[in-house]
């Protein structure tokens, strides 16, 4: 049952990705009410799909990397949704969308290979360290998405507004300003994700800090984060703060699904297929 | 010897300005001069529209050369204004064509700036002062309303209204591009002129919280702001208002740059990135266009706000073109009501409609009552003709002997009080 939700919202997701783009290039508005139905279908439908699994495995169900790419995307779209109600970012939707469709599809094809192996150390770390890192993860996200359209909609007024599409999406201090907000939010999740993770290891491994592969690409991350908030406070806003999320990002999904599938440490990520296992 | 719906009057699209503006007429006078039209026989209703664009005399009148003199006649005495000179910019309008441009000036698809908003306003302005001087009867009430509806349908069923079509509107529409809101933001008004002075009006009534005046000659800069409440400032002190101002309109006739790269470079720098918006109305330019390679500036010309405002042109255009259709549909609906409101057709509707309702009432009694003999059957046949003949012969005699000033107001009130045209509601 899990599964077919997860297909729904699959498909939810891939239609949204559709007709979004075609709001954002076509200008019609019908598709981005559509786009906007769509997303909200999917996002239920995932939202349904992670409470069976939930309760067929436990936390066990959050082990594998698909599943916590599954779990970010979740979370975005849902916070998105939540933003949405009070500032109209539609055209931003043409982003996460096709995140969101990418996500769920690799849960998909990963839950079809068989039910999670790995075996959780204590039922707290999914709460304290899992939970806020997902969630902080999905919304670094979201500003990820806000980045792209920032730098989009840049290149839109820079050079003279000729196409049309600077019309579609929200202004750039809009932009720039739920993109800050974003990564405040963000960082704070991440921040009490790396925190209860330092506790957890001292519980588990003895040592606060042990450089595990996945806890030290992890921290890199942080201190770009860090660097950020920092730097927007000297005059790094806009377009620099934009360039810099992406980076930031792209860094981060690196060492959370390059390091977990090639060094994985004792991190205890399941990034394989275990149907024979 | 039907009364014709007409307009009378001089417009945007045959008459220079010059001509407009000797035969406006104040909205304070507008009672005076349609009482003088409705004492004249042959007029039967009134009402007047005058703007910057147009000075339409309504009319629903008798015999349609006189109404025409009689309306050349008011107008040439309300103002200063030769009669030749009138008879050669006058447009006539009538009947079917006079209901598609009045429902067509109310949409704003007859406007200088084709849906502009401003002219419904000023036209249910002018409707209700021709309402309180009583010159609006049931024609004109009713094709004014009409007139007001197609308009809400054309604003809310098209895109006519939505885009910025003139260069001030589009520098306004790029601005809030870059900003989400301007009523926190302080524009900077480089060079008082005239050009410089209407972007500057734009902007303030799109709300910018603040204005700031820069001028060669200061004097002159004292006096623009005062205008506007705005802040005057020498032009020693341009780099101080760059930290101050978000959208700064050039407008000099400056012959070299007055804004540099460096100038603005140096001012973002103090500022911490915060985003600048120019607008460059000069010919030659008053902005380096380098400025624009600048992170988080955002340089438009005049060039580039008239390439957007056409863009948008295009759009509307097309928009236009289904408002068209809405409007002759509206046109349609509104000449079958008209051609309804004469004599004739109304008293045979009227006869035929309680005749039905006699017929349906006389033959369920009957029906109801099957003890009742074949001869008192035909005199309760009878005696509902007679009873009916005698309730319509004082209304149809009075509608028949009307013919005058009330004609269509007794057809109008008839049909309305019988309800001889289901479905047709009156607003």
């Amino acid at each position: 049952m899990s599964m077919v939700m997860l297909l729904l919202a699959v498909g939810a997701y891939s239609l949204a990705t559709a007709t979004f783009l075609i709001h954002v290039v076509g200008g019609k508005q019908w598709s981005r009410r559509l786009g906007d139905v769509a997303l909200i279908v999917g996002a239920s439908a995932h939202a349904v799909a992670w409470g069976l699994r939930l309760a067929a495995f436990g936390y066990r169900a959050l082990a594998p990397l698909p599943e916590q790419l599954s779990a970010m995307a979740l979370f975005a779209v849902a916070v998105y949704l939540l933003v949405s109600l009070r500032v109209s970012l539609s055209a931003v939707g043409a982003a996460v969308a096709p995140l969101a469709a990418i996500a769920s599809v690799s849960a998909y094809f990963f839950e079809a290979g068989g039910p999670p192996q790995t075996v959780p150390p204590s039922g707290l770390w999914v709460p304290f360290h899992v939970g806020p890192t997902l969630l902080g993860y999905g919304v670094f996200a979201l500003s990820f998405c806000l980045s792209l359209a920032y730098l989009v909609q840049e290149r839109q007024l820079k050079g003279k507004a000729r196409s049309g599409i600077f019309r579609r999406l929200p202004s750039l201090q809009t932009l720039d300003e739920w993109n800050h907000r974003f990564v405040v939010w963000g960082f704070v999740f991440f921040t009490v994700g790396i925190v209860s993770g330092s506790w957890l290891a001292k519980q588990r491994w003895g040592e606060l800090w042990s450089w595990d592969p996945v806890q030290t690409w992890s921290g890199g991350a942080w201190v770009l984060y860090a660097s950020l908030l920092h730097l927007r406070s000297v005059g790094w806003r806009g377009k620099r703060a934009a360039q810099l999320v992406v980076w930031s990002f792209l860094f981060l999904l690196v060492s959370f699904i390059g390091v977990s599938m090639f060094f994985p440490g004792r991190h205890g990520v399941q990034t394989t297929w275990t149907r024979n296992s | 010897m039907d009364s014709e719906l007409l307009i009378v009057g001089v417009n945007h699209h045959w008459s220079p300005v010059e001509v407009r503006e000797r035969l406006a007429i104040h909205p304070d006078k507008v009672p005076t001069f349609l009482q003088r039209l409705t004492r004249y026989r042959g007029v039967e209703e009134a009402a007047v529209l005058s703007t910057c664009n147009r000075v339409e005399v309504v009319l629903v009148a008798r015999e349609v050369e006189e109404a025409v003199n009689v309306v050349t006649g008011e107008l040439v005495t309300s103002e200063a204004c030769s009669e030749k000179i009138l008879r050669d910019n006058l447009l006539e309008y009538r009947g079917r064509e006079a209901v598609r441009h009045l429902f067509r000036v109310a949409a704003s698809l007859d406007s200088l700036v084709v849906g502009e908003p401003q002219i419904l306003g000023q036209m249910k302005d002018f409707y209700r002062r021709a309402v309180a001087t009583g010159s609006v009867g049931v024609v004109l009430h009713r094709c004014f309303h009409k007139a007001f509806s197609v308009a809400k349908r054309v604003r809310t069923q098209t895109g006519v209204a939505n885009r910025a079509v003139s260069v001030s509107s589009a520098a306004v529409e790029l601005a809030s591009k870059v900003f989400e809101r301007l009523d926190d933001k302080t524009a900077l008004l480089i060079g008082a002129g005239t050009i410089g002075e209407l972007a500057a009006r734009h902007l303030l009534s799109h709300g910018v919280r603040g204005l700031l005046v820069i001028n060669r000659n200061f004097e002159r800069a004292v006096a623009v702001a005062k205008q506007f409440e705005a802040t005057p400032m020498p032009l020693e002190e341009l780099s101080q208002a760059l930290l101050w101002a978000d959208v700064v309109i050039g407008a000099t006739a400056a012959e070299n740059f007055v804004l540099t790269a460096d100038v603005v470079r140096q001012a973002l720098r103090q500022r911490k990135f915060r985003p600048l918006f120019l607008i460059d109305l000069s010919v030659p330019r008053n902005f380096d266009p380098k400025i624009n390679q600048l992170d988080q500036v955002y340089l438009f010309d005049i060039d580039d706000l008239a390439a957007v405002a056409q863009q948008n042109k295009e759009q509307r255009a097309r928009e236009a073109d289904r408002a068209e259709l809405i409007v002759e549909a509206e046109v349609d609906s509104f000449m079958r009501w008209w051609r309804s409101l004469e004599v004739t057709p109304t008293i045979v509707a009227l006869r035929e409609r309680l005749e039905r309702i006699r017929q349906r009432e006389v033959e369920q009694f009957l029906a109801s009552h099957p003890e009742l003999d074949n001869a008192l059957l035909e005199d309760i046949r009878r005696f509902s003709r007679a009873l009916l003949a005698k309730f319509l012969h004082s209304p149809l005699t009075q509608i028949k002997r009307e013919g005058g000033k009330k004609e269509k107001l007794y057809l109008a009130a008839a049909r309305r009080l019988f309800q001889l045209d289901p479905g047709e509601d009156d607003e």
